[in-house]
């Protein structure tokens, strides 16, 4: 079996990497040699007209497909891919055998998203909604179930304790996200621009380090997508996040990014900052001017 | 109607409370689908005659036993088949459904205890069974695990469930790790219907392995949907209603099943959530909309909800 | 040797039966991606539709055969209509149809007892003559049932590969959404699919009701149809017809051996199926969808 190379993976202000990802559905490629760097604290945005392949992308980092080639390499060393390779840097050189980890492996590695057709619990309530994502912090098993008091020795009370926990910190949530007076109506309820803020509060609830928002601001009115705006640089500021960002509102994404990638049928088209991308005249030919004449953002 | 026959409805309401208790862990809360639970109801039954009957143990040794076997063959089925996508789970339990019962179907034993002869008889099953499940003791038994299940649904394990059937995908994004959620369940339901399955063979008497058709797995189902998914007030309402109904019901005879089957598609449709929609019927609430009744117009309605807001159009 | 020449006709001729049923559960699961189990329903239908076309309309044995087809895809589009199609505009998920195909199931079946009664019935004599090939006796009936299913089975094939609506099958067993997004009406693909499954189940259920009996519980029977379609691999077209040819052989060989044993193998096959292949000898593995 051939053996790929990276060189130079190991670099701590790197949260995660592309590296030549591929994936192919039959005979359609849906992403095609697809390489960027997200550094750490970073508001990363993708964007690309429709079928693109940005949301095949958020599935390839979370695990729901596996990759047809290439790698994804996380901040921890964990390599997502097929075959082996060797990874490089300047102290050591290490021989991994990447795998294909199940989707809630990755997400327990500090990794949450959300996604372009809201999946909430739809049935459960806004509060159950997070309480359900808050879940790693409570290791208590099925017998300390049966035991509901704070009295009694650590083994036994671990339960009320723990749930307590679990309840604060699904309250604090709800409370920043401005969603707490909703705390008791059922998800599927909500307001559309609440049911997205739900799945925002869902994936912190996770205690990410990455956080992956696949179009986030669908559906909202302007002011609406303004207020998401600050919310989500006052959200990687206040939890010390890394964030990629799918995004068709093109004010959204000029003004909270750092750093922009642009792909266009599923093959990468060019990476800058907002200003650089705003100029690059093979985006605007692709991409900004269609959908500046479609549907009126600018 | 005297007393024997109304406990008879009574232990027979027990035992299939707690059948349909663990399939509404599995169905009703975690929403994968059995065929073939009257399988693992088979298996308790004949493991916890053979235990009493064959080894002379006591009852509730033989029931635990039962228990636990059912729960082995549980786990393994679900080990298998849990990983895969698709209805294979589904699949593979109306295989093993039917793959017990007809192994039962063609078992023979027969040996001698102690000078009293133990006899497995294929088809013709197992009679003279010691009758163990009195009414108490099935009470006994059908409260703890009715509060044992009542506190594990209402904890992380239960919630982790409740997102595995509403959304696998979201859940799994969630950072649960579903299949060991959906393991547990699997477990759990096998257990109840095991020691189910030795409650009942222990109240009947006698076994025939056509006791355990496919179509008493599907009236369990009925019995959780009646009820109300993700509900286990809603399971025992629904139980009880279903077990005591055909008896009431005795001259719409034939037409039973009929209204059963259009009622569960109606369900489905208009009301998927079933008679408890997914709420459980809490003692304290009950009071008060009794008291309510009684007092006129002071009393808070129970359930305060936020005033609702405009729906925002997409 | 003529003995197993025998046998092996005899398990062609139930396979052929099996794969008649299976390539309704086949096709179903490939566009909806549940295991419709009222299917079992639609058969029985079928064979009561022969049964009573024959003893009390008297009519020839083609019109029969022919208004068992007409019934049964007339009740499976019904129960897509009325049962699934509601579920489907609510995108419910997977669970709530195979529930709503139980209890579809469940209806029809009592239906059948509460209005009928649930003695089995024998079918008249139709076909009561032997061809003799070689060593091999084979009745009349066997013949047409062998006939009757590979024609069906090819009418089947050439609508899925050569027709404008076999193709649109095709493209949304692969991927109902896309699909839809190259204009493709999924309904008429849906209707299609019930309709062409529905008339197939109303052949084989006059088939098995000639061959063996008509009750109201053949469905456990269809069950063992189901399994050779998840043998075959669920979803696959072809892999449901050689699951199908497959299981009916090996079942009348087990049962030549013990006859008691027929039932038991079919389930433990499909147990076995599922513990090491589960995607059949011919099914596709498919990556679940964000």
């Amino acid at each position: 079996m051939s053996k790929d190379i990276i060189i130079k993976h190991h670099d701590p202000d790197v949260m995660l990497s592309l590296w030549h990802v591929t994936k192919r559905f039959g005979g359609l490629t849906a992403v095609g040699d697809v390489s960027f760097r997200i550094k750490k604290g970073e508001i990363y945005a993708l964007i690309g007209p429709n079928g693109a392949g940005k949301t095949t992308i958020f599935n390839l980092i979370t695990g729901v497909y596996a990759l047809s080639e290439g790698r994804i390499i996380f901040n921890d060393g964990v390599v997502l891919g097929q075959g082996e390779h060797i990874i490089k840097d300047d102290v050591r050189e290490t021989e991994v055998r990447p795998e294909h980890k199940k989707p809630y492996d990755i997400m327990s590695r500090g990794i949450a998203r959300t996604f372009q057709n809201i999946r909430l619990f739809k049935s459960e309530t806004v509060f159950n909604n997070v309480l359900t994502a808050c879940h790693s912090g409570a290791d208590y098993n099925i017998f300390q179930t049966l035991w509901r008091f704070k009295a009694g020795p650590k083994w036994l009370s671990k339960y009320a304790h723990q749930e307590e926990a679990l309840r604060q910190k699904t309250e604090e949530l709800l409370k920043i996200m401005g969603i707490w007076e909703y705390r008791d109506m059922i998800a599927v309820n909500l307001p559309y621009g609440q049911q997205r803020k739900l799945e925002i509060a869902r994936a912190l609830a996770t205690d990410p380090k990455l956080l992956l928002l696949d179009e986030p601001a669908a559906g909202m009115n302007p002011e609406e997508t303004m207020a998401l705006m600050s919310l989500i640089r006052e959200i990687r500021d206040r939890f010390d996040l890394t964030v990629l960002i799918i995004e068709h509102h093109m004010d959204l994404v000029m003004n909270v990014s750092d750093r922009i990638f642009v792909l266009n049928f599923g093959k990468p088209l060019a990476e800058g900052t907002p200003e650089e991308i705003q100029k690059n005249p093979e985006v605007i030919e692709a991409y900004l001017g269609k959908e500046e004449d479609a549907d009126g953002h600018a | 109607m005297s007393w024997y026959y109304i406990e008879g409805i009574l232990i027979q309401s027990c035992y299939t409370l707690l059948i349909v208790l663990g399939l509404s862990i599995l169905t009703g809360y975690t929403g994968m689908f059995s065929f073939g639970h009257a399988g693992f109801v088979c298996i308790g039954a004949y493991v916890s005659v053979i235990c009493t009957m064959a080894l002379g143990l006591p009852f509730w040794l033989a029931l635990l036993i039962a228990g636990l076997t059912s729960m082995a063959l549980g786990t393994a089925l679900g080990k298998i088949t849990l990983g895969l996508k698709g209805d294979y789970f589904c699949i593979a339990t109306l295989g093993v459904g039917e793959a017990i019962r007809l192994i039962f179907n063609n078992l023979n034993i027969s040996i001698n205890v102690g000078g009293t002869p133990f006899v497995l008889d294929g088809a013709k099953g197992i009679a003279s069974i010691p009758l163990k499940t009195t009414f108490p003791v099935a009470l006994v038994i059908v409260v703890v695990f009715l509060t044992a299940t009542a506190l594990l649904m209402n904890s992380k394990h239960g919630r982790n469930m409740l997102a595995v059937r509403e959304d696998e995908l979201a859940a799994q994004m969630s950072g649960i790790n579903t299949f060991r959620s959906k393991m547990l369940a699997m477990s759990m339901s096998c257990l109840f219907a095991g020691i189910a399955g030795g409650m009942m063979a222990h109240y009947f008497g006698y076994l025939q392995p056509k006791m355990f058709l496919m179509t008493k797995s599907t009236e369990y189902t009925i019995m959780v949907i009646f009820g109300g998914m993700g509900s286990i007030t809603g399971s025992v309402l629904g139980t009880v209603l279903l077990c005591a109904l055909p008896e009431l019901l005795r001259a719409v005879g034939d037409w039973r099943l009929v209204f059963y089957g259009l009622a569960v598609i109606i369900i489905m449709i208009v009301r998927p959530k079933g008679l408890m929609g997914g709420k459980e019927l809490r003692l304290g609430v009950l009071f008060r909309k009794i008291a309510g009744l009684f007092s006129g117009k002071n009393n808070p309605p129970p359930d305060q909800k936020p005033p609702a807001p405009e729906e925002v159009s997409a | 040797m003529d003995y197993y020449l025998q046998q092996l006709v005899n398990g062609i001729c139930l396979g052929g039966m099996y794969a008649l049923m299976s390539v309704g559960y086949s096709l179903v699961y490939s566009i909806m991606n549940f295991s419709n189990f009222a299917h079992g329903g639609v058969i029985m239908v079928g064979a009561y539709v022969g049964f009573f076309a024959l003893t009390a309309l008297k009519v020839p044995f083609w019109i029969a055969f022919l208004l068992c087809g007409l019934g049964s895809g007339l009740l499976a589009i019904i129960i897509e209509r009325l049962v699934y199609s509601p579920l489907r505009k609510r995108h419910a998920p997977s669970l709530y149809f195979i529930i709503s195909a139980m209890g579809a199931s469940i209806f029809l079946e009592n239906f059948v007892i509460a209005t009928i009664d649930g003695t089995p019935r024998n079918y008249p004599t139709l076909f009561s003559n032997n061809i003799t090939i070689g060593s091999v006796s084979l009745g009349l009936d066997s013949l047409l049932m062998i006939i009757v299913s590979a024609v069906s089975l090819l009418v089947l094939i050439f609508i899925i590969q050569k027709t404008k609506i076999g193709l649109a099958i095709r493209a949304c067993s692969y991927n109902e959404k896309a699909g839809t997004l190259m204009g493709i009406n999924a309904s008429m693909v849906i209707f299609t699919v019930f309709l062409m499954g529905g008339v197939l189940a109303g052949f084989a259920g006059m088939l098995y009701g000639m061959r063996f009996i008509v009750k109201p519980t053949i469905g456990q029977v269809t069950n063992k149809s189901f399994v050779a379609a998840v043998f075959g691999g669920l979803g696959s077209l072809p892999g449901a017809i050689l699951g199908s040819l497959l299981l009916g052989i090996m079942e009348i060989f087990v049962a030549s051996i013990n006859s008691n044993l027929r039932d038991l193998f079919v389930y433990a096959l499909l147990i076995l199926v599922l513990i090491f292949k589960p995607s059949g000898l011919m099914g596709k593995v498919v990556e679940d969808k964000a």
